[in-house]
């Protein structure tokens, strides 16, 4: 019998999330900065540190957020990979119905066929390199 | 798996525990609504000391 600990604790894993939320932040604070909007910089980046605490909270109380920091539970990241692929599937959409909005308008659709170009080619080099990972 | 399980005293969280995964997923297994992977299911094999197929009742 094994006795693996689940404890996200244990493993840098379980701060990829949070760290990922703050490094977020701090891009909002420099690019308030450099935008010369100090306030909007200051507030993304307390914002993202409050996302990254209340995740790490979360974690505490939660076995499912538990196991998005941990990454140990095969069910867990099952249903994050399905979580993702259906935002992934709500921007695409959005981003398309925006191009042909702004085709209607009469403007050139941009930056949203680049958007869905970036989409298209991303899913592509994704289906390629997996073809030949699995 | 359930009756192995209980035969044996666990609750799900400590079987959870046991295998590296969630009380959930444990339950999610034993009602049904979560299929594990290969390793998953040997894993629960070796713990429980006899076959997959003893473990899962699979309907093929």
């Amino acid at each position: 019998m094994s006795n693996a600990d689940t404890s996200p604790h244990r493993s840098l894993t379980g701060w990829v999330v949070p760290l990922t939320a703050t490094v977020i932040g701090l891009g909002y604070l420099v690019a308030g900065i450099v935008g010369g909007d100090l306030g909007f910089g200051v507030f993304g980046l307390a914002l993202m540190i409050v996302v990254a605490g209340v995740f790490l909270l979360a974690s505490r109380h939660s076995e499912t957020v538990a196991g998005l920091r941990d990454r140990r539970d095969e069910r867990i990241n099952q249903l994050d990979a399905t979580a993702s692929q259906v935002a992934g599937a709500a921007v695409l959409v959005a981003v398309l119905v925006m191009f042909v909005v702004e085709v209607a308008r009469g403007r050139s659709g941009s930056p949203y066929y680049q958007l869905g170009a970036l989409g298209g080619v991303s899913y592509v080099a994704a289906l390629v390199y997996l073809r030949f990972r699995r | 798996m359930k009756p192995l399980r209980a035969g044996r005293g666990l609750s799900q969280a400590s079987l959870g525990s046991a295998l590296g995964v969630s009380r959930q997923t444990i339950n999610s297994i034993e009602t049904g609504r979560y299929v594990p992977s290969l390793p998953l299911a040997l894993r629960l094999a070796r713990f429980f000391e006899t076959t997959v197929e003893e473990v899962f009742d699979v309907e093929c």
